[in-house]
């Protein structure tokens, strides 16, 4: 079931991120919530699921934004299997723990774009785009992790009737 | 257990192969759509992705602009008084200008000469969703090759340039807008005439450089497209320069497009501008 809820949910979180998002830009960074829900997917439930989140999310990203179709899965890619990883080796899973996460996730992800766009034959400009678009985007990703986080642990409850396969949030670190 | 089930278990225990075979189905992707061959199905899946994001991003401007407007609401009301004064002296103007227009218009009657933007055709389309990601500063419109919309159709609004069509779908386009780092467009100053090259900023700003040292070049200027190169007809407006900089071998203008590209919400595609390809003339070079 987690293969296919990823649809509306991740269509919706493109969808939002191409209309709505760009209105509460500051400077050039925003929140990307396809990475959020992704990073969240990947830390509450298989690796198959989470590389079909990002496969999902990617193609709905790129379909509606002007780099390759592709551009944004290979980065989530990368963002899968490192959370997938790193959850292995982590007791429970706390605010800072979801903050650390992001952090790589969006890092990743941005930089990935940056050389797939380049490659691609766009111009890009590493360390003005790095202060002016990527430390902007962190901190809004930051901001939105928990909520994203919550979101995503009640819709995974809400597909695994009589499982507590989520795992709780625990505010205290 | 039938063997197909253990077979999907075996490889997916195997982490390092389904990484990798993830990784190459990605990297395949990125390859396939940028030579084109992704194309028919980007647009079947596009389709009804562009339809939702169109209802939503009209949704979104409504809301923009409403806050927007609450917020500004004491601001505005300076504002219209201003303006107000503004019309009524542009009015007394128009009349000046009018009659020039028509001695203008008799003029180019008698010498048969029709000036391009009087043959300027426009389609409107709808701005159905906006990437205003790190490193790429697009819009997605509501018409496509349907339409008539070819790529390298500029793309404008009343307050200037906004960008030029590089991808047609059936149904919808993409626009690369001029605040794009890998925009470039050939412009001039004009009061002075001054030519020079428009270029887009990581802020979303925009640049103006190569201006030659020595030209006038002063704040307030209003910059036009200058049509060298052929991307672009000429005398589309850019925006307005808000400082002049000299570096060592030409000035630099920072300009400010009269456009807010995050709220566009309907733009004007010339469907009878035709590119021209200048390529030609370096392979005729290479050949000789």
């Amino acid at each position: 079931m987690g293969h296919w809820v990823s649809l509306p949910i991740l269509a919706f979180a493109a969808i939002l991120q191409s209309t709505f998002i760009p209105q509460i830009r500051i400077f050039g960074g925003q929140p990307d919530f396809v990475v959020l829900f992704v990073v969240c997917w990947t830390v509450l439930s298989r690796l198959e699921e989470g590389i079909t989140w990002a496969f999902v999310g990617g193609i709905l990203s790129d379909l509606l934004s002007a780099a390759p179709v592709g551009t944004s899965i290979v980065g989530l890619i990368f963002v899968v299997f490192l959370v997938e990883r790193l959850k292995g080796q982590i007791v429970s899973i706390n605010l800072f723990v979801l903050f650390g996460l992001t952090l790589i996730a969006v890092l990743i992800q941005m930089f990935t774009q940056m050389i797939i766009i380049a490659l691609a034959g766009f111009t890009i400009r590493p360390l003005e785009q790095f202060f002016y678009v990527i430390v902007p985007s962190l901190a809004y990703n930051l901001a939105f992790i928990a909520p994203a986080y919550w979101f995503i642990r009640r819709i995974k409850r809400a597909f695994t009737p009589g499982r507590r396969t989520a795992r709780r949030l625990v505010i205290d670190p | 257990m039938n063997a197909g089930t253990s077979f999907r278990r075996g490889w997916r225990a195997n982490r390092t192969l389904f990484f990798f075979v993830s990784l190459f189905v990605a990297v395949g992707l990125v390859i396939a759509s940028r030579t084109g061959v992704l194309r028919p199905l980007e647009n079947v899946f596009a389709t009804p992705l562009n339809a939702v994001s169109g209802f939503f991003q009209q949704l979104s401007v409504r809301f923009s602009l409403g806050l927007g407007d609450l917020a500004e609401f004491q601001t505005l009301q300076q504002r219209n008084v201003e303006l107000e004064e503004a019309l009524a002296r542009l009015q007394s103007e128009v009349v000046d200008l009018r009659e020039i227009s028509n001695d203008y218009a008799r003029l180019a009657e008698l010498l048969d000469y029709t000036t391009q933007a009087q043959a300027q055709e426009f389609i409107t389309a709808d701005v159905i969703a906006v990437d205003q990601r790190s490193s790429l500063r697009s819009i997605t419109v509501n018409r496509g090759t349907r339409d008539g919309i070819a790529p390298g159709m500029p793309v404008v609004t009343p307050q200037g340039l906004v960008g030029r069509v590089t991808e047609v779908g059936a149904n919808a386009a993409r626009v690369l807008l001029i605040t794009d780092l890998s925009s470039f467009v050939s412009a001039r100053l004009q009061t002075s005439r001054s030519e020079g090259t428009i270029n887009g900023q990581v802020s979303g700003n925009l640049l103006m450089t190569f201006i030659p040292l020595g030209e006038s070049a002063t704040e307030g200027d209003i910059v036009l497209t200058s049509g060298l190169g052929g991307n672009f007809p000429p005398d589309l407006v850019v925006g307005q320069v808000t400082s002049v900089r000299t570096a060592e071998l030409y000035q630099e203008a920072q300009v400010r497009s009269l456009i807010n590209f995050d709220t566009l919400e309907i733009v004007l595609v010339m469907t009878n501008f035709q590119p021209i390809d200048l390529s030609i003339f370096g392979q005729a070079d290479t050949g000789n």
